[in-house]
């Protein structure tokens, strides 16, 4: 392959990308590297069109690169639907796009291999990231034993993508990276006998007359095994999704969640564009629009409709310096391109949105990232029979739950992101508060667990009285139930 | 409608902050401070959860009383030790060794010179002897200047790069290129 996206020089990171793994793609060689997933490696190769729209047939490209968008589906090893965006490559492997129009049946797979396993947990949790490892730790000191599921090949959720030093204090790891961070909580979850990490493990449903909670869990890809799980508790840590905008041109390949770009980034460090416009001058955006940087991509605007940046002015500032323009009160008309994105056509609004006349800019960029809020994934909440209410304040359908984090549905507790969008501190604090809470309900622990919990609720009360917080202070009122204990 | 250089909105509301905004914050050091030691000039603005900087200070120079307060600064207790501008997650420290030429380098024409050290995570990282263009806040060449040391402790793992600019760029300044090697 002559194209080759990945990057080799960087301030902060380095890459463990493994031996060199060769396999096809619609009949082409493609090299990739052991440790990178497959949509990971065609990116780096210079692919970017994975699906197709079903009725126009317009080229589609990843979206979330964390298992949850449909953009990256593909048919691997005669396997159809496989989420390349979490599957790793392997030597030899058969990768084909699909033709979603295709109205005959899958052809029979003759060597998938299912195997079924049964296992029994005092607390299982859903989620491997900041809020489930938290949790998992803090139940393990208490004596359970956990289980924890995470569909990703790579456990930390999203804190393995995070280059920058977080804010907070030396409880929840301030100054430390996120991605320094994910190692400190996997290496103390690792070092619990009694904590069992699955990861490649995607939890699919709760079946309430059984008690069971079934998970697939991925050992190649012509390789599952069938996890039945019994759970005395379950602590739903499923963080959050990527939401779109609506423009022309949205489904381009080459536009991608924010997210979507930091994975390709910062964990298997590719390239996703050379030169990109950022929707969205929140955190997220002059995050990533710094994190662009260090990888060496050129960042034309960082755009956001109001008036105001939403972003900790720090950060804001670190792009400002580096001659990054942030455009407030401008948005995004369309994308333009043949099968990819080449242009962007943005427009300035006045003060009642409304678009100036003649303002419209047209900007030259291979990529589109959009920065433009999370919304929670609930949906194992949902299965569980937790009862919901939509928040904006918190991003979208968030689980009632008492100060203890405990659902509507007993011994189902949640923590992080899922419970409403807030930050990777508050997800480690939500997270030892849910661990404990169910470590205690099964009557473990003593005083010591009872004074975590009462640290991570003191610490959370503190944190939130920043003035970014009071809409989701008023979000979490509005779902909070009497105590339960 | 044409592909135009794009200017960011120059207003604070957009990132863009200045000399002015951190005069208003009492964010610039006494002269007689400056006097002694040398001395941090924190661009942090506003009420963030973040403590690292008041719990890496050795002499307990930065007060916080809850973790959301700014950081104020008992210019008196500071010793500029730099740990703060190493440790704040926001790279949002320079310390500022004002009186550098005159005091500690001692080489004709660089007694009105000043050392700014400034917290660095980009590539290529500057080194020694390098020749940088030079930028304030809100990304404005303001010249070059010759890179005149860097620190980097696996402790913190943020770089600080050291140069050597004239008194008069000494608050200004916030952020380096390398132009040559």
């Amino acid at each position: 392959m002559s194209v080759d996206r990945r990057i080799w020089e960087h301030p902060v990171l380095t890459w463990d990308r493994g031996e060199p793994v060769k396999f096809t793609f619609d009949g082409k060689g493609v090299v990739a590297y052991k440790n990178e997933t497959i949509a990971a490696a065609l990116y780096a190769a210079g692919i970017m069109s994975f699906t197709q729209s079903s009725i126009l047939h317009r080229p589609r490209g990843p979206f979330c690169m964390i298992g949850k968008c449909s953009q990256c589906l593909m048919r691997v090893n005669g396997i159809p639907h496989v989420r390349t965006c979490i599957t790793p490559v392997e030597e030899g492997m058969v990768v084909e796009t699909e033709n979603p129009h295709e109205s005959e049946f899958p052809t029979p797979v003759s060597s998938l291999e299912v195997e079924r396993k049964t296992l029994s947990y005092d607390v299982i949790i859903v989620g491997a990231g900041p809020a489930g490892l938290s949790a998992a730790i803090s139940a393990a000191k208490a004596g359970a034993k956990v289980a924890v599921l995470d569909q990703s090949p790579y456990p930390g959720g999203q804190l393995v993508k995070q280059t920058h030093k977080f804010f907070g204090t030396k409880e929840s790891h301030a100054g430390t990276r996120g991605v320094d961070i994910a190692d400190v909580l996997l290496s103390e979850v690792r070092d619990h006998e009694n904590v069992d990490l699955y990861p490649m493990a995607q939890a699919v449903g709760y079946y309430a007359p059984e008690g069971m909670l079934t998970a697939v869990r991925t050992d190649g890809v012509n390789r599952y095994t069938l996890l039945m799980m019994k759970g005395r508790r379950y602590i739903v840590a499923t963080g959050a999704m990527e939401r779109t905008l609506a423009f022309p041109g949205n489904d381009l390949p080459g536009v991608m969640g924010a997210g979507a770009a930091q994975t390709l980034m910062n964990v298997f460090g590719i390239r996703p564009a050379d030169e990109v416009l950022i929707i969205g001058a929140g955190n997220v955006g002059v995050i990533i629009a710094y994190q662009a940087a260090q990888a060496g991509i050129k960042v034309k605007a960082v755009i956001d409709i109001l008036p105001k940046t939403g972003a900790y002015l720090v950060h804001a500032a670190k792009i400002r310096r580096m001659r990054m323009p942030i455009l407030l009160r401008h948005t995004i008309k369309a994308v333009y391109g043949d099968g990819k994105v080449e242009s962007a056509e943005i427009y300035e609004v006045d003060e009642n949105f409304r678009p100036v006349p003649g303002s419209e800019k047209e900007i030259r960029v291979d990529g589109i990232w959009l920065a433009v809020g999370l919304t929670p994934s609930v949906e194992m909440l949902e299965k569980f029979g937790a009862r919901m209410k939509f928040v904006p304040e918190l991003g979208g359908y968030v689980p009632y739950r008492t100060q203890y984090l405990e659902t509507s549905a007993p011994g189902v507790y949640v923590a992080g992101d899922a419970s409403g969008i807030e930050e990777a501190s508050t997800a480690i604090m939500e997270g030892r508060i849910a661990g404990t809470s169910a470590a205690s309900s099964l009557g473990l622990g003593g005083d010591e667990l009872e004074e975590e919990r009462r640290q991570a609720m003191e610490w959370l009360d503190l944190f939130r009285e920043s003035p970014d917080y009071k809409r989701i202070k008023q979000g979490i009122q509005k779902v909070l139930m009497g105590e339960r204990v | 409608m044409s592909e135009e250089v794009l200017e960011g909105t120059d207003t604070i509301e957009a990132g863009y902050v200045t000399v002015e905004d951190l005069k208003r914050n009492d964010r610039i050091p006494p002269l007689k401070a400056l006097e002694r030691a040398p001395m941090p000039v924190i661009d942090c603005l506003e009420d963030i959860p973040c403590t690292p900087c008041r719990d890496v200070c050795p002499t307990k120079a930065i007060v916080m009383k809850n973790m959301i307060d700014r950081p104020e600064i008992d210019w008196d207790k500071c010793t500029g030790c730099t740990l703060c501008a190493q440790a704040c997650p926001g790279l949002a420290i320079n310390i500022v060794n004002y009186f550098f030429g005159k005091k500690s380098l001692r080489k004709p024409g660089y007694e009105d010179y000043s050392l700014v050290m400034i917290p660095y995570e980009l590539t290529p990282i500057p080194r020694k002897g390098d020749v940088v263009d030079v930028y304030d806040r809100g990304g404005k060449l303001v010249g070059e200047a010759e890179v005149f040391s860097v620190i980097k402790s696996p402790k913190f793992g943020t770089v600080l790069v050291n140069i050597l600019v004239p008194q008069g760029w000494a608050f200004e300044i916030k952020h380096v290129e390398v132009r040559r090697r």
